[in-house]
């Protein structure tokens, strides 16, 4: 089912949690809504539940206008971020408590309730918990129960509140993993809420970041990644380096030595200098000083564990982290203390926030 | 030497003889405040032998006023179970204007002496009350009468169930009732399915309180019954009078018979936690 949103507003007394937001939402995709706490993204999850109402604007579903669709009405599974599971039921009757609950008419009969719910929990992988309270799983387990609850309504669409927030970083990772081939082999238009960049970017098919009641950018995550819309979305999609700057006659310039970018440069002015890890070129000093264009700089501290290398480097008493391959730190033969040159090629530059 | 474990210290908490002396002073205090008083009222009741125990517990007026004590406490107690569970789904789960006023009003019967709650029913429906022309006009006696008594029953004992369930639905918040409606639940299922199943074991204590209070008022109802023996004399008022023309085995009897109602709730509630202690826990999670 495709979601569209137009000009929805929001407001709770004074505090903007949205301030007209329109997005559309493609039929089966997996779309994060990303965003620092007080961004307006959980606020948004709520209004296409039907949870809250929106002070202006309209949601519709596959055209149709949801105003006076009751949330009860709008069948559409949430999932929320404690999981809000009924304490005291099974973990069996929590699955089954939406298709027990429908009018008589449209009720399966409890044969196939229970067909369903058994389906719905090896699914999730728990029918030997079925019989369990919900206190008795573990956080993991809570949230699949939780999902396997949405979706025994067959919802037309998905919506997940933080769903990852609550569990350790392993758990979460083999949880994420596995919601994303869930979301592959039923195709349901899903959208979930999260401050996490990195799950935002690896499990979503578009991003959507958004920051105090507004949508910044809307994209595939490699195309916020790697171009950023702004300076705001650079910064949280995180790991990045900042140096401060200014732009004069269109050159950038540090400590007045000109930095050389592939992009393009704003306005004369203040600027800031973004610059990811991974993106900085590392080379071999010369003997001869620095060529031209380049910098130069020291090595402070080195992590050398894993497939990649983690570098600090002090640029004229600037903090700069690169990134790189271990074969590639063997061959510049770097170690701490020793000087290397550093390229700005890949940086880009935005004004700085006055 | 290994040292012998139970001699030890725990590794946090206070040393053997600040413990028992702790302890000691506990149960000293309640064996004088409360064990001592419930035994003399059993040992006066029983001075002059089980017969006269019984005689006094058969006298019609006795009986009429253990009957008309339960009676209060089989309308008091419903009327305030609606009226706690409404009071605090409003407070815990919305918010309106006035909220503070509503949580402010439901402490008053608690805030102000019973003797002014049943004054208050009398300057509304005493023969000189505000009330008082129009009822008498139309033959309803209000005051000094089973519906007074009930009436002042009910207000001294609102708070008890509310009071109960407001910091608990407050903690529990609106989750489970939003997933509730968000799986296709109407309003009632919602309430019968989800919210009264997390409050139970708080509206039960409640309304025990609620039952224990309403049984054992003396003052708002002293004031409101008119004492009229065999008619408006709840069990505590019987005990008063009974004492005041020093039938003592008689008020002692009636006396032990409330602080034996009172017990059961007790044990009522000791029972119903340890038999659902599984669930209890489940629901404070």
């Amino acid at each position: 089912m495709a979601i569209e949103i137009r000009n929805v507003e929001k407001t709770f007394g004074a505090f903007t949690a949205l301030g007209g937001v329109s997005l559309d939402v493609r039929s089966g995709e997996l779309l994060a809504l990303l965003g620092p706490s007080g961004s307006g993204k959980t606020t948004l999850l709520r209004i296409i539940a039907g949870l809250d109402h929106a002070d202006a604007g309209e949601v519709s579903f596959d055209g149709q206008d949801t105003r006076d669709r009751a949330a009860r009405d709008r069948k559409v599974g949430f999932v929320f971020q404690h999981y809000a599971l009924f304490r005291h039921m099974t973990v069996f009757d929590n699955v089954a408590f939406g298709l027990r609950v429908k009018k008589k008419a449209e009720r399966p009969a409890e044969m196939d309730i229970r067909r369903r719910v058994d389906q719905l929990l090896t699914m999730v992988q728990l029918s030997h918990l079925a019989s369990r309270y919900p206190s008795q799983l573990s956080g993991g387990q809570r949230q699949r129960v939780a999902l396997a609850r949405a979706l025994a309504i067959e919802p037309k669409v998905l919506l997940l509140d933080e769903p990852f927030g609550a569990l350790d970083a392993k758990v979460r990772k083999d949880l994420r993993k596995w919601l994303r081939h869930l979301h592959d082999d039923m195709h349901i238009t899903s959208i979930f809420v999260t401050h996490d960049q990195e799950e935002a970017l690896e499990l979503a098919d578009r991003v959507v970041v958004m920051n105090h009641g507004r949508i910044i950018q809307v994209g595939t995550p490699a195309e916020v990644y790697d171009h950023p819309a702004d300076s705001f979305v650079f910064d949280f999609l995180g790991g990045v380096s900042r140096l401060n700057g200014v732009i004069e006659q269109g050159v950038v310039r540090l400590d007045g030595k000109a930095v050389r970018v592939d992009g393009a440069v704003g306005a004369d002015g203040p600027a800031v200098i973004y610059i990811r890890p991974h993106q900085v070129e590392l080379g071999v000093a010369p003997a001869g000083g620095v060529p031209e264009g380049k910098w130069s700089a020291r090595v402070s501290s080195l992590h050398a564990a894993g497939p990649v290398a983690r570098l600090e480097l002090d640029l004229a008493g600037r903090a700069l982290e690169a990134q790189l391959s271990r074969d590639r730190l063997s061959d510049l033969a770097l170690e701490v203390g020793s000087w290397c040159t550093v390229d700005f090629r890949h940086a880009r530059v935005f004004p700085a926030k006055s | 030497m290994p040292a012998d474990p139970h001699s030890r210290r725990p590794a946090v908490g206070e040393g053997p003889v600040t413990r028992l002396a702790l302890i000691g002073l506990a149960i000293l205090f309640l064996a004088a405040f409360l064990a001592l008083p419930l035994a003399a009222v059993f040992s006066q009741a029983l001075a002059k032998g089980v017969g006269a125990f019984l005689t006094g517990l058969a006298d019609p007026d006795a009986m009429s006023a253990i009957r008309l004590t339960l009676t209060i406490a089989a309308i008091a107690v419903p009327l305030n179970l609606v009226f706690g569970v409404a009071a605090s789904w409003a407070i815990a789960k919305f918010n309106f204007r006035g909220k503070s006023l509503l949580l402010a009003l439901i402490d008053l019967p608690f805030s102000v002496s019973p003797v002014i709650s049943g004054l208050v029913y009398v300057l509304l429906f005493g023969l000189h009350g505000t009330f008082g022309p129009w009822l008498r006009d139309h033959g309803v006696q209000i005051i000094f009468a089973v519906p007074g008594v009930v009436m002042a029953t009910v207000f001294v004992t609102f708070p008890f169930v509310a009071r109960e369930l407001i910091p608990l639905m407050q903690e529990q918040g609106v989750e489970d009732e939003e997933a509730a409606i968000v799986l296709g639940a109407s309003g009632w299922q919602t309430f019968r399915l989800v919210t009264l199943p997390n409050i139970r074991w708080g509206l039960l204590y409640g309304v025990l309180l609620c039952n224990a209070r309403a049984m054992g008022e003396f003052g708002a109802v002293s004031v409101v019954s008119g004492h009229i023996r065999g008619k408006t004399n709840t069990m505590p008022l019987h005990v008063e009078i009974l004492y005041n023309e020093y039938n003592f085995v008689a008020a002692f009897a009636v006396a032990s018979l409330l602080a034996l109602l009172a017990l059961v709730t007790l044990a009522a509630k000791a029972a119903l936690e340890w038999r659902f202690a599984d669930q209890i826990a489940a629901a404070k999670r």
